[in-house]
């Protein structure tokens, strides 16, 4: 009698140890890593929409983990949360490439735009070395005065590059760029006003 | 036989009636409802411009669309009732109002960001204006270019509709246009001060109670109306529209800073055809004996660069025919007027140049606008 008793009770502590499952825990960190590199990607810049979605699938794998947690061991169940592990995994990679890229097109319009900007500010330079110093001499030295400035805003425009803020470069070289084209039309008009003729002189 | 069967039936009917009565835990159209407001948050770009309110419903989402994926929760009976299901429908709710508040949001930053770039852009053209009327363009230096870029700045943002940062762009093109206003004060304020326009007063009238007694001809030139009189036995006989040094609202202050000086002067040389490039001229004494004292205290006290001159040949000229080459602080007329008033100017005449005759001057006029358009900023 004693004998079946310790037999049911080894037959039932087996039963019950092996009925216990463990946590996903590799999976659940190569998941958590990877949310980290999207992260790190700009993601939550470039993929705003996605990378909030990937964050909520943790937040959901954490969740049914954490439930699983709390149930008597017999009854654990990690399927789910292993399934989400693994889909918070491949999307974080997938996010991670695309933001990347995404990453790279706006530096590369920001880039583009800046090359744009600095190529109208040369243009307005040359322009104004042949401006006329003419009867207008404040509105020529006020040209120069602007030009100057353009010159220095550019500096600002690679600031925003260093920076990454690529919508910010962007902007600031499409503004330059602009009132570089302002300041030619100015200096173009003034030319149109006094004629063609050597440059001044400075004092 | 005839009781088993019946039990049968029985028994078969209230399976059926079970089976047909399990209801799915989640309403499909629930779900469907909860994705278009989740893309209608997208469409208001709530993951850039409203991150931390499109995360929360996203986390919930997520959590819930997990609960519906487990198996036990895909079915119910009919009388049970689902938590899934009022989750689902508290989401669904939450979420309408966060679209609703986000875009009423969005309407309103639209509506006020609108209103402000305008303005600003309103405001910069008129500061432009006024600034280029009294010369001062030169004078704000970068801050001219550095205010227009950021009002354009602050269109880009607001046309890719990024309200945040069009906002924020705008708040420091607020703060640079009132820099300018502020910086045109510094250096213009002393043709809005009523001692140093009486200072001024006080000089033109000494010239000219100086050609009445001496029966003699005098000039006096006011700065900020671009004109010069001609007097004779202390009558204004004729007065002529000038042009300045590029930078001639200032008070000269060293060689080549383009201001025009202010002071008592004299006639000390008249170069005619041949002598000058800018067809006639009239050399003054600049500098004096007090433009000397005062570029040395300058100097002494830092204000100007140990390196710096003080600069010279200053003259009421004409302009040269093919182009004007050296305007760096002079007085120009055209030829017609500075031929009239070579005729009329020997050596020895007591020129005396001023920044303003009255307080309702030209730049005192700018600058008050120019602080009421701070004002409005």
């Amino acid at each position: 009698m004693v004998k079946r008793v310790a037999l049911v009770s080894i037959v039932l502590t087996l039963s019950l140890t092996a009925g216990c499952a463990d946590p996903p825990t590799q999976q659940i960190q190569e998941a958590e890593k990877a949310l980290k590199e999207a992260q790190e990607s700009g993601a939550a810049t470039y993929s705003a929409e996605e990378y909030a979605k990937l964050e909520g699938t943790l937040a959901a794998m954490r969740k049914e983990v954490s439930d699983q947690e709390g149930k008597f061991g017999l009854f654990r169940d990690y399927g789910k949360a292993q399934q989400l592990s693994a889909s918070a995994k491949a999307e974080s990679d997938r996010i991670k490439t695309a933001s990347v890229q995404k990453k790279e097109e706006a530096k590369a319009a920001a880039l583009q735009a800046q090359q744009v900007a600095e190529e109208a500010v040369r243009a307005t330079q040359d322009l104004v070395a042949k401006a006329p110093v003419g009867k207008d001499r404040a509105a020529v030295e006020a040209i120069k005065n602007d030009v100057e400035g353009l010159k220095s805003l550019l500096k600002q425009v690679q600031a925003s590059i260093d920076k990454e803020d690529f919508p910010a470069a962007q902007t600031q070289a499409k503004a330059i760029h602009d009132m570089s084209q302002a300041v030619s039309t100015e200096i173009q008009n003034a030319l149109a006003k006094v004629g063609k003729g050597k440059p001044g002189r400075r004092k | 036989m005839g009781s088993d069967h019946i039990h049968r039936v029985l028994a078969a009917l209230l399976c059926t009636s079970f089976l047909v009565g399990c209801v799915q835990a989640v309403p499909p159209d629930l779900v469907a409802a909860v994705e278009a407001i989740d893309q209608d948050l997208i469409a208001l770009r709530a993951p850039e411009t409203a991150p931390e309110e499109y995360r929360q419903f996203v986390r919930q989402w997520a959590l819930l669309k997990a609960r519906a994926q487990l198996d036990d929760d895909v079915i119910r009976w009919p009388w049970e009732s689902s938590d899934l299901e009022s989750d689902l429908r508290w989401l669904y709710v939450m979420g309408e109002r966060t679209v609703s508040q986000l875009h009423d949001r969005q309407v309103s930053q639209q509506t006020v960001m609108q209103a402000k770039v305008t303005r600003l852009e309103e405001q910069i053209r008129n500061i432009a204006a006024r600034v280029e009327a009294i010369d001062g363009r030169i004078l704000l230096g970068e801050k001219g270019v550095q205010a227009g870029l950021l009002v354009k700045q602050a269109r880009s943002f607001l046309d890719q509709k990024d309200y945040t940062r069009a906002m924020q762009i705008a708040e420091k093109a607020d703060h640079a246009l009132k820099a300018q206003a502020s910086l045109l004060n510094q250096e213009l304020g002393r043709y809005a001060d009523d001692s140093r326009i009486t200072y001024w007063q006080t000089l033109a009238k000494q010239t000219i109670d100086w050609s009445r007694l001496h029966q003699a001809t005098a000039i006096v030139v006011s700065k900020a109306e671009r004109e010069l009189s001609l007097y004779q036995s202390g009558r204004k006989v004729v007065s002529y529209s000038v042009r300045l040094g590029f930078n001639g609202m200032l008070e000269k202050q060293f060689q080549g800073d383009g201001a025009t000086p202010e002071g008592r002067y004299h006639v000390t040389d008249r170069r005619g055809r041949g002598q000058t490039q800018f067809y006639r001229a009239l050399a003054l004494d600049y500098p004096n004996g007090e433009d000397r004292r005062r570029f040395q205290h300058a100097k002494r006290s830092g204000k100007i660069a140990q390196s710096k001159a003080i600069g010279g040949q200053i003259e009421i000229h004409g302009a040269d025919n093919e182009r004007l080459a050296q305007t760096l602080g002079c007085i120009m007329l055209d030829n017609p007027n500075m031929a009239a008033l070579y005729e009329r100017v020997p050596v020895g005449t007591p020129v005396t140049i001023v920044g303003a005759l009255t307080k309702q001057n030209a730049v005192a006029a700018a600058l008050a606008q120019l602080d009421r358009g701070k004002e409005e900023i």
